[in-house]
């Protein structure tokens, strides 16, 4: 809202320099997000709030100043020149829906001459950034930007018929806007109708067929009160926002009508006009002031400092509340009619906080209850995820949760997605069903921006339906491309494989201490079939993760492997895992055996490990694949693997032969389960840990 | 046995006669392979020999051979570590060559600010809560006092999915779904996403970050809300910190306030600062007690309880803390940016 300095001192006789007004109305709650110059006058631009329409006009503001810097508000003066015509004998108002216009009040104004408007005029419409259009027209925005009541002016002359009827549009009604227009109505929009057609939206615009010009002479001051939401749909719904919606959607002072006709009539009089006699109005149920209740305790209590009983009623009178003691601690406080914000003690209770001052409430700690335990070890087990991934080193990242549909659909995910009914714009219309997507932008944005070698991790929602309710999933999203780590003068730069891609995971399910896991053949649909694999936690699918499929990395203009992973962290922090447990150290020395042997290609690692698993022998405390092996002097179709076992008792020192027995039970068992081809020579006997 | 203790403590004498005066590493090894080799260093023969003697004697002269060879060792041992001592200060290696570095993953800005925020919270005994980013009307407006058609709604501008859910504005609807859940004291944070109908420009985008924050018990004041966001606010920026706290008007909040910080930049001295905009203060979180409607809204008596709630930006407290102009900077995703968070 913008406020002249030099309109607001007709209202309030200041005299503070700029700065310090600006400090005073800021600790009020009227902030300047800007202020100039112009004309020998100051426009500031103020902040003001959906519920304080009372604060859009200088009037208003003119008394949180008054009350402010404990000064008196001058209303000002408003002398009428009055024609001998009464206004009953030569207008009529009718409201049909009281509903939606509870008031309405009218005067008529005659004998004018438009023309341009006189200096001062001009100069105060301008200060509000409006051209100057006339004196008729410049005259209705004063009083707008004066009182924060809009009016409207209707050319007699195109009224037809001498009644004002306000009313519901019928079916099949329509108006030509000022604007120019042409808008259909119905029941759901209430406007102003002459006797044969609608002349205007009731609070929103006027039409262009009534509207006054150059050569109107007489005119009908509309000055009423609509109701908020009505004017608010109709706004919305065809679209128009005019000053007068504004005011009228957020509540005007139903109290105000016939001063606001006052005001206009005595201006256009000023300015050569005659108004008829007295303000037609009709307000058939008239609304008393609200009164709310104030128990000078709950101040207190409320706001954590003493507010003296004379200190509050100065301020609730200042603002044009009346407060009548009742008795010890007690106030009958009436709100006035402007006051549309007001209406219960809280409500009371931030007037006296706001002119108090919050800088003078005290600063003291929240006392401290000790409730519920605050841990939220969710968030601690994503911490850890993340950390995991630093060390690993993968940077993160974060994107917006919309996403464009048609690079979406390249994923086939078969994710029906969220799908949004305003979006920003087609390109970011859905919430996205994956995070790969966001992702390789990113991976190919810092490609294009000095890096050869990107890797990434995101943490996030990604958004579906399911049986058409909206899911949402808490997300791992991970990326790598190209070297990780730093190019060192002595060291390798080295691109990682999918090995690396499945021992961060390993290492992410034993953080989390979900084990065992499992990873089974890939179903991911945009990584490579032959080239991923799904990871399980008790049968469970968790996510997945490989090499993104080749088409997709070169839409991506991403040569190379782009290793990938999409984990559901929703599903996975949801299982409980085991309670940390040590295991003793073993105190008595163990034996290592490496039992080497030719396997055929095809057979998968993971089966070997399960049939040692599945021997459960007791001294074997570990095992692991040492080597492996299929160069020169190996068939092709064979591999040669060692594995690598570590004995130990828990409770004495092994004895070879115990573990000769061990070893060749774990190979007689291989055998029986694959086709392997022992070879001699790679057992070695490592009592003492060397080679 | 005679002829090979003799030639055991010869060895020893021979060996002493050459230990003498190594002086360099090549010297050394050379020693140690004609002593100790396995396959034909002179202990090696010796206990080749070992085979030619009755098996009675093979205990005491094995034994003494392998006191030698201890003995050889050990000596070898020695002269290796005096010649390490030596050579590591001779200047061939050039220590002045970087060191070998490790990378460790960035952590994203804004997670790491979030985490900052909450880690001041949750030390003055607030328990982080979370809810759904896609939510009812009722929770995301209806409870928090925004009747339907009120002109309130413009300042959060929504969006909608097309059945008529929305994305929450704010994460205030984490604040009711907690008070319909649990009774006082309640003493929570609410991080995370939020989303807004806006045109991206400099400071907005349609999705941003939030934490907000809410206190309900028994006798809690406008002076307990002051107390902890100044805490707060100068545990975060610095104990110095200008703080100003300015009615303003939220829904669900009565009275409601907006604080401000002194400008980070011109600190209110510079009238055209392209920060603050000369005004030397900038807006850092909203505020305000809790409204008595919410309280009905929720089922707690507004008679009984009051409490204070608060929401701020994360963005916008990263910009103004790292004094970054442009809010995209944090989706780019840039990782020459990331990075320097690194040794935050």
């Amino acid at each position: 809202m913008k406020i002249s300095l030099n309109w607001l001192k007709d209202h309030v006789k200041l005299d503070l320099p700029l700065p310090r007004l600006l400090d005073r109305l800021t600790m009020i709650g009227l902030i300047a997000e800007s202020w100039e110059d112009k004309d020998g006058d100051t426009v500031l631009d103020l902040e003001t709030y959906a519920n304080r329409p009372d604060t859009l006009g200088h009037l208003g503001v003119a008394r949180e100043v008054a009350a402010a810097l404990g000064l008196p508000l001058e209303e000002g003066r408003w002398p009428v020149v009055e024609s001998s015509e009464d206004t009953a004998a030569s207008a009529a108002i009718q409201i049909q829906d009281e509903d939606l216009c509870p008031r309405y009040c009218g005067i008529l104004v005659k004998g004018l001459k438009v023309g341009p408007s006189p200096d001062w005029l001009r100069r105060r419409v301008e200060a509000m950034g409006l051209n100057s259009v006339n004196n008729l027209v410049d005259v209705t925005n004063y009083v707008l930007y004066e009182t924060a009541h809009p009016i409207h002016a209707f050319d007699w002359a195109k009224i037809g018929g001498r009644t004002i009827v306000i009313r519901r549009a019928k079916k099949g009604e329509s108006l030509k806007t000022l604007e120019g227009r042409e808008v259909a109505l119905g029941p759901d929009q209430l406007v102003i109708a002459d006797e044969i057609r609608p002349v205007a939206l009731a609070g929103v615009i006027g039409g262009e067929d009534s509207a006054v010009s150059e050569t109107t002479r007489d005119v009908f001051i509309e000055s009423a009160y609509f109701d908020p939401v009505s004017v608010r749909r109709t706004a919305k719904t065809l679209g128009i926002q005019t000053d007068a919606s504004y005011r009228f959607e957020r509540g005007a002072d139903i109290g105000f009508p016939p001063k606001a006709a006052l005001r206009a009539a005595s201006l256009l009089t000023q300015l050569g006009g005659q108004a008829t006699r007295g303000v037609l109005d009709v307000y058939p149920h008239p609304r008393k002031n609200r009164i709310v209740m104030l128990r000078h305790q709950r101040t207190q209590d409320f706001l954590g400092v003493v507010i003296e009983a004379g200190e509050v009623e100065r301020i609730l009178t200042a603002l044009g509340f009346s407060c009548e003691p009742q008795g010890a601690g007690l106030w009958k406080v009436e709100v006035p009619s402007f006051r549309i914000d007001v209406e219960r003690e809280a409500d009371v209770i931030e007037e006296i906080a706001r002119f108090y001052g919050y800088d003078r409430i005290p600063s003291v700690a929240t006392p401290l209850k000790v409730g519920e335990p605050v841990v939220n070890r969710r968030r601690e087990r994503i911490d850890k995820i993340r950390r995991l991934l630093f060390h690993y080193g993968f940077d993160e990242v974060l994107n917006q949760s919309f996403a464009d549909p048609e690079k979406e659909a390249r994923f086939g995910t078969g994710r029906e997605p969220v799908v949004l009914r305003n979006p920003i714009s087609t390109r970011a219309s859905i919430l996205r069903t994956t995070l790969a997507g966001s992702l390789l932008e990113t991976v190919s944005y810092n490609l294009n921006r000095e890096f050869t070698g990107v890797h990434i991790f995101e943490i996030g929602n990604v958004y579906f339906r399911l049986n058409e309710q909206p899911v949402e999933q808490l997300t791992l999203g991970l990326a790598g491309l190209g070297p990780l780590g730093y190019r060192n003068w002595n060291s390798l730069w080295e691109e990682p494989d999918f090995f690396d891609l499945k021992g961060t995971f390993e290492a992410l399910m034993a953080q989390l201490r979900l084990v065992p896991f499992d990873f089974t053949a890939g179903s991911c649909p945009w990584l490579e079939p032959e080239q991923s694999l799904d990871l399980r936690y008790k049968e469970e699918k968790v996510g997945s993760l490989g090499c993104l499929k080749k088409d997709l990395a070169l839409t991506h203009g991403l040569l190379g492997s782009v290793w990938m992973a999409e984990i559901d962290l929703t599903g996975l922090l949801a299982k409980t895992p085991p309670v940390f447990q040590t295991v003793p150290v073993g105190r008595f020395p163990s034996v290592v055996r490496d039992i080497s042997f030719l396997a055929d290609r095809s057979l998968p690692y993971q089966d070997l490990r399960k049939a040692v698993e599945k021997l459960g022998l007791a001294a074997l405390e570990s095992f692991d694949l040492a080597d492996r092996y299929d160069g020169e002097g190996v068939p092709p179709d064979k591999v040669s693997l060692s594995l690598r076992f570590v004995f130990r008792h828990p409770q004495r020192t092994l004895l070879a032969d115990e573990v000769d027995k061990m070893e060749q039970k774990l190979l007689l068992h291989l055998q029986s389960a694959f086709r392997i081809e022992p070879r001699t020579g790679g057992s070695i006997d490592n009592r003492a840990r060397k080679n | 046995m005679e002829p090979l203790v003799q030639r055991i403590d010869i060895l020893r004498r021979t060996f002493d006669e050459a230990c003498r005066g190594i002086a360099d590493i090549k010297v050394l090894q050379d020693l140690r392979n004609k002593f100790l080799s396995r396959k034909r260093g002179y202990l090696a023969q010796l206990l080749e020999e070992l085979k030619s003697l009755p098996v009675s004697e093979r205990p005491e002269a094995g034994g003494r051979i392998n006191v030698l060879k201890d003995y050889i060792q050990s000596r070898l041992d020695e002269a290796e570590r005096t010649l390490a001592a030596t050579t590591t200060a001779s200047p061939r290696i050039d220590l002045s060559l970087p060191g070998r570095t490790r990378l460790w993953g960035a952590p994203h800005p804004l997670m790491l600010v979030t985490q900052e925020i909450e880690a001041i919270f949750l030390s003055m005994g607030f328990a982080i809560e979370e809810g759904p980013e896609i939510e009812t009307d009722y929770y995301n407006f209806e409870a928090l006092n925004f009747p339907p058609h009120h002109p309130a709604r413009d300042d959060w501008d929504t969006l909608y999915t097309t059945d008529n859910l929305l994305l929450r504005t704010h994460t205030s609807p984490v604040q009711i779904r907690v008070m319909e859940r649990r009774k006082p004291p309640i003493r929570i944070i609410c991080p995370g996403r939020v989303f807004r109908h806006e045109t991206p420009d400099a400071t907005h985008l349609p999705m941003f970050y939030q934490v907000e924050g809410l206190v309900v018990d028994e006798g809690i004041t406008f002076a307990n809300l002051k107390g902890t966001l100044e805490y707060f606010l100068k545990t975060f920026f610095g104990e110095k910190v200008k703080i100003r706290f300015r009615p303003s008007f939220f829904p669900f909040t009565e009275p409601s306030a907006e604080v401000d910080i002194e400008c980070l930049v011109c600190g209110g001295g510079d009238a055209q600062c392209r920060v603050c905009g000369g005004t030397g203060w900038k807006e850092i979180l909203g505020a305000g007690m809790v409204d008595p409607q919410v309280f009905k809204n929720v089922n707690i008596d507004p008679e009984r309880y009051a409490g204070w709630a608060f929401g701020l930006g994360v963005e916008r407290v990263a910009m103004i803390s790292h004094q970054l102009p442009e809010i995209k900077s944090f989706y780019e995703n840039d990782l020459r940016f990331i990075r320097q968070f690194m040794i935050k």
